[in-house]
Parts: structure tokens; sequence; C-alpha cells
């Protein structure tokens, strides 16, 4: 008799979040996975981080909010949304239907919003955390603010922390100076988990026009193009906190996802890469089945932070 | 506007047929049976390159029948080279239909096409399917010069008349497509255009002139494609009926407009209703 040797486990926990795959989709890139229903299997995509919600509507930036680049994607969407009130309303229903994790992102500007939003957002039951954006780079200066200073990420921080007992991703910007050094703050602030990271500030001048390019002026860069500065800031945040750490920027391919979880990635998010082949989720986790299986490794998580002699890890190995 | 709801798939479909009609401009013949079924005319699709790369503008779909549809793109760089090449027997991935494309119910039956360059490609399947529906069809198709203008014979084949014009004169009227448009345009009853923005925006303000309704397919840059990035949007009003549902302004907000997405509540929008 033939056994089948066992699939590699590529499960994965979150503070109390749990998931089939170590995927999430990053926020603003998905929607409310609605979109995307037709064309993924949204049961095999581990999770769906939502679009950023804030206290009041946001129309947004002005168009063009889009400037494709080499290897990457300059975006400068503005946190478009309806408002925490409309949005518990008339949207927040329809996630209890989807058949994978679903995680609320929370955008302020102001400690009080940090806090009012989550608290809101985290009380409905069709959420199952919440990823508090403390580094929007598209909203003027006060957006990424919080990711930047770490008193106020501290701040925001402890705010949403005493607003929910779910689990609380904070997801960092890498426009400063010393990332690990908001890492610590934020972790000892209550943090569950650390996204890392949101899009690197750029933009790109149109020569004809004499102008920039988007309609924000500046904008963020994802893609390809960031992905060896987001290996590098896991690396650094992997040295400096004991959290598990949501390694993203430019993951397309299970390799790519590799280097994160290596680097000390519990889990990865997908963002611009789902525009490149919707279907890169489901190829980032069976490639990570496979590569697994060729190493004789039974479970995923075994090989966080290999490649980093300095990752200090959760002890849940 | 007829809003649909779209269901877009992933489509494994193979080069049938390549020709190029213009230097640079290639027609791409595919087996896509469930595109070619469900297509309507306006409505696009994304490419995912043998190589894995996506083209981050939308491909009209130019013509759909039985199981083959086609696309028409300008090689503009290496992903649109990448597809221009593609050979009989070649694969290639698509995601679609995707947006909404033209209501050609509420354009009735005596409608004047316009086109501005490449933006032929949204125009012909619009043109078949309101000549089966008994409507009378006039392409005015503008270019740079003759040697830019791409199949304006298959509308006349289609018993559409046509109109050219060149910006340098080589062929048709020497001048602004929308030119021709403010001659002819009252023999018409309504417009459906696509083209570049300036001469979308042109196309809105004869047609306002002239007390004709007219259906804008727009271009732009995607990243999604599917409406989950909210990047390719353009201010709309709240009153249009396509307009995405959005909560009245906060305090401090001066934009009375909501932002549509062009990818998923147009590409085709009611002149009138767009707020650019």
């Amino acid at each position: 008799m033939v056994t089948r040797a066992a699939e590699p486990d590529i499960s994965v926990r979150l503070g109390k979040l749990e998931l089939a795959a170590p995927t999430l989709m990053g926020s603003g890139c998905y929607g409310s996975g609605e979109e995307y229903a037709a064309l993924v299997d949204l049961s095999k995509i581990g999770g769906v981080v939502l679009k950023s919600v804030t206290r009041l509507p946001r129309l947004g930036n002005d168009a063009p909010r889009l400037v494709p680049v080499a290897s990457g994607l300059l975006n400068a969407i503005g946190l478009q949304n309806p408002g925490i009130e409309s949005y518990l309303a008339n949207d927040v229903a329809k996630f209890g239907d989807r058949p994978c994790a679903i995680v609320g992102s929370v955008a302020g500007f102001s400690v009080d919003d940090y806090a009012y939003v989550t608290e809101r957002l985290a009380a409905r039951e069709e959420i199952d955390a919440i990823e508090l954006n403390i580094s929007c780079p598209n909203v003027g200066s006060e957006g990424e603010t919080f990711a930047c200073d770490p008193d106020l990420a501290e701040r925001a921080t402890r705010a949403a922390r005493g607003a929910t007992d779910k689990t609380l991703i904070v997801k960092l910007s890498p426009n400063v100076t010393d990332i690990a050094q908001i890492a610590r703050v934020v972790e000892a602030a209550g943090a569950d988990a650390l996204a890392v990271i949101n899009t690197v500030r750029g933009m790109s001048i149109d020569v004809e026009r004499c102008a920039p390019r988007l309609g924000n002026v500046t904008g963020g860069l994802s893609g390809a193009a960031i992905r060896p500065i987001a290996v590098l800031a896991v690396w650094e945040v992997a040295r400096a906190v004991h959290i598990p750490i949501l390694g993203q920027g430019g993951i397309e391919t299970a390799r790519d996802a590799l280097e994160f979880i290596l680097a000390g990635a519990a889990a990865v998010s997908i963002g611009t890469g789902n525009f490149t082949d919707p279907r890169a989720p489901l190829a980032v986790a069976a490639g990570l089945r496979a590569y697994l299986a060729q190493h004789g490794i039974a479970r995923l998580a075994t090989i966080v932070g290999k490649a980093n002699p300095g990752f200090l890890g959760t002890g849940e190995r | 506007m007829d809003v649909l709801k779209t269901s877009p798939q992933v489509h494994e479909t193979l080069v049938s047929d390549r020709r190029e009609p213009i230097p640079g401009t290639v027609v791409i013949g595919l087996v896509a049976p469930a595109l070619a079924a469900n297509a309507r005319p306006g409505q696009f699709v994304m490419a995912v390159t043998p190589s894995g790369e996506r083209v981050a503008t939308a491909l009209g779909i130019y013509e759909a029948e039985g199981e083959r549809i086609s696309l028409m793109l300008t090689i503009v760089g290496p992903r649109t080279r990448e597809i221009g090449l593609l050979a009989r027997g070649d694969r290639l991935t698509l995601v679609g239909p995707l947006g909404n494309g033209f209501d050609l119910h509420a354009l009735g039956k005596n409608v004047a096409l316009v086109a501005g360059g490449v933006g032929i490609a949204s125009l012909l399947l619009a043109a078949a399917r309101l000549v089966e529906a008994g409507a009378s069809v006039h392409l005015y198709y503008g270019a740079r010069t003759a040697e830019a203008l791409v199949d304006d014979e298959l509308f006349e084949a289609l018993g559409a008349g046509v109109s050219l014009a060149t910006d340098d004169g080589s062929r048709g009227h020497h001048g602004f497509v929308t030119e021709l448009l403010e001659r002819e345009g009252r023999a018409h009853a309504a417009i459906a255009a696509c083209g570049p923005s300036p001469m979308l925006r042109a196309v809105g303000a004869v047609g306002r002139a002239q007390g004709l309704r007219a259906q804008l397919s727009l271009e732009e840059t995607f990243a999604c494609g599917v409406g989950a990035c909210w990047g390719c949007v353009v201010p709309l009003s709240r009153a249009s009926e396509q307009a995405p549902k959005f909560p009245p302004p906060a305090p401090g907000e001066k934009r009375d407009y909501v932002h549509a997405r062009i990818c998923r509540e147009g590409p085709v929008f009611w002149s009138d209703q767009l707020r650019w």
C-alpha cells in the first residue's frame, strides 16, 4: 500500500487570527474581495485586508491616481472611502459571506479617530481582525505622520488596542530612518502583529507637460521595484520584535514570498501582484507547498526567520 | 445607461490569426468561446502576457462572433509587443469581459460613431450590433495621417457611412474629426465615441451644442481592471445612474461629484454626467 506523504502545512497564526494559507491580500488592492470572487477561489487565499476606512467619508484624490513605472506602480488613491457610518450600514454585512479571513483596515487623522473607527469596526462579527493603517503616504503629511513619529505611532496603537480584543496588526511605513525603533514602540503599545511595509514614497514627472503625473503630485510605489526594500525592512523588524510580521512589498511568486519568510515574516501580503495575475495568491500557496515538500519540511512556520541570525521570533515554532 | 452586472472569468485563449493593418497596430484573433458569446460592445479584457506580465491598459473587444474574438492593440512597449508578436497557436490568458459597454438601446436608430486613433477598436462591434438591430450608423473617424487610419472599410462593409479626417489632410477632411461632427451631427439622434480625452471632451461639447446625448468610452491606465483598487476614476455627477453609492460630502469637501471607476462603472459614460 502506498501512503501519500502528508501535504506540507502552510497554515499560520497572527495573534488570534488563524490562516489556512499564509497569504493576505493587501489593503486597497483587493477591494472587498467581491471584485475578485469570480476569478479566484477565495477559500484558498488566506484572507483579504479590506480597503481602509476613515471616520468621515473621503472622496479621495483627483485623477490621475496611477502611473505604471519600471517594475512597479505609483499610486495616490487618497483613502477614498464612504466613512465608517456608511461602511457599517452598507458594506460590512457583505463580508460575512466571504470564505476567507476578513481583516478590516482603519485609517485616521487623530489618535481619537483610530480608537473610534477601530472600536466601531471591530465590534462587527464579520471582521476577524484589524489592520491599523498609520502609514498611508497619499493624504498629505497627516496620513503618514503616525508611522513616522514613535510617539504618535505608540499613541495610535495604544488607542486601537484599547478599542478591541481582536488581532491588531499595525502597518508600518518604510519612509522612516529607523523602522526597527517604530516596530519596538508599536509592539510595546500592544500590537499583535506588524505589517511591513506600506508603499515607498515616490513621484513621476511628465516631461512633455513639465508637470507631475499624479493628481496628488506624490504617490506610493509598490510592485517588484520595492521588494528588496521590503525584505530588508522585514529583516530589521524581525531582529527588533517578538510579534509576528506580515511581510509585503512586490510579492508575485512563492520565491518572492520565501524571501520575506526567511527574513522573518510569519505570513505575507500580496497587493500589486494580483494586478499582474489574479491567480498569484494560488500560485504562491502552491509554490510554498512545493518548496517545503522538496526540502522535506513539514511546516512553513519552522523556516520563518531561518536566513536571519538575529531573528527573535515568537517562540511558537 | 444600462448597468451590467459583469461576471468576469479567467480565459485561456488560443491565437487563431493575426494581421497588422498598419505598421505597429495589430489585430489578434483568439479562440475564446465564452468571451465571444458574452462580450458586449465597449467591454474590454485585461491580458496576462505569456511571460507573466500584465498590460496596464484595457484591450477593447474588437470583434466577437462564433467562438472567436479579436483585440486591436498598438505596440508601444515591451508588454504590448509581447502580445502584438503572438502568432497562430500561441496562448494568451485574458480576464474578462470587464466593464459596462455601450448602451446600444439608448443610442436609438440613428447613431454617429466618433473614433479618434486606436479608439476605433471599441466601435466596430458596436457598429455591427447596431446595424444588426436595424440602426443607421455613420462613422466619423480621425487620425494623424492616412497611414494611421485602420479598417475603415470594415465599417463600410457593415453598411455604415464613413467620413474620415486627418490632421495633415492626407485623407478625408483636413482637420479634427469633431469638425466633421459639427457639420453633420444634426443628421443623427445620438453619439457613441472612443478616443483620446481631448477628443472626447470636444465630442461632448459638440453633442451638447447640437442637442445630442453622447456615450463616451474612456481610456485610462488600469491597475486591477476589476474595480478593486479605485485607481482609474473619473469625476461623475452624483445624479448619474452609474454613480457609485456614496454618502454626502464630509464637512469641508468642496467637490460635489463622486468618483466612478472607469473599469467598473465605465468605461462608457454619458458625456453630460461627467464632471471632468
